[in-house]
């Protein structure tokens, strides 16, 4: 057990979710982009988190070969990041450049609703992690006053 | 050894009984354990509370106290000074979320602060102790 295990596991969070404020960022910024580099409208874009040092990492094997029966805590990162492939609605706009021959407009599949509660929830997280964190470093200097 | 009598009242026989010299006794052991412990437990709370949003985590914890208790338990002294820890997963806890996931952001937080403050309690007793433990030996 390191003793600065608590702040990287917290900080490996405000990674992650700095992460999907940026890309929800990009969706909301993108919710009316109808023509992306491809020629497509925009996709909203999800993040997929993922925990490590639960199972498989050196770490947790050493502890387990050390015959301790418990796991490892790890922090979070983010897996992937995906497109989703669900079609956007469409606008009749005979007048848009990117109509096609019925006058329709394929609008980006962005909820402007869902990525904003979708920002909220990435925020309290961060908040939580960055609270842990703090708590953390507390911890540690209430430790270095039995030196003092 | 010679009864100790003040003014008749009689003094309990666990006061009559010789101390035996103990630099670090087992009081001083089992509160570094649990430092210790609280340390180990914060890693644990803040790995529930990092993988509050990663689908199909379970939450972990440190059940330091149990560990404590049965080891003081047995008025063992090495028992104690080797008490070991075990981050274990909580299946006392069923799914809160769609996604598998088992986490309660409040309820970490509440845990994760009250950690934080045993920790310091432990730490500022510790402290005392050692502080007394000085005072007596003349290296203040």
């Amino acid at each position: 057990m390191s003793m600065f295990g608590g702040m990287e596991i917290s900080g490996s969070a405000l990674t992650a979710q700095r992460l999907r404020m940026n890309v929800t960022a990009e969706n909301i910024a993108n919710a009316e982009t109808t023509k992306g580099a491809d020629g497509n409208p925009y996709r909203r874009k999800e993040v997929t988190l993922q925990s490590v040092g639960q199972a498989g990492t050196f770490g947790s094997q050493l502890s387990r070969a050390m015959g301790s029966s418990g796991v490892a805590p790890g922090g979070v990162q983010a897996s992937e990041i995906t497109e989703d492939q669900t079609n956007g609605k469409l606008v009749y706009d005979p007048s848009h450049p990117d109509a096609d021959e019925q006058g329709y407009i394929r609008m980006p599949n962005v909820d402007t609703v869902t990525e904003m509660v979708d920002l909220i929830d990435a925020q309290r997280a961060y908040e939580a992690n960055v609270t842990a964190m703090s708590a953390a470093k507390q911890m540690f200097a209430k430790t270095l006053e039995i030196l003092r | 050894m010679e009864r100790l009598e003040v003014h008749g009242w009689t003094a309990p026989s666990s006061l009559q009984e010789t101390p035996s010299l103990v630099l670090i006794d087992t009081t001083q052991l089992a509160l570094e354990r649990s430092i210790s412990g609280a340390a180990q437990r914060h890693e644990a709370l803040a790995a529930n509370l990092a993988n509050a949003s990663t689908p199909g985590y379970r939450r972990v914890d440190v059940d330091f106290h149990g560990a404590l208790a049965a080891a003081l338990g047995t008025g063992d002294k090495s028992a104690v000074e080797h008490t070991a820890f075990t981050t274990q997963a909580d299946a006392s806890v069923g799914v809160t979320q769609a996604d598998g996931n088992s986490i309660d952001v409040d309820n970490e937080s509440a845990k994760l602060a009250a950690n934080a403050l045993e920790q310091q309690a432990a730490v500022s007793v510790l402290k005392a102790r050692t502080a007394i433990m000085r005072s007596a030996l003349g290296v203040a």
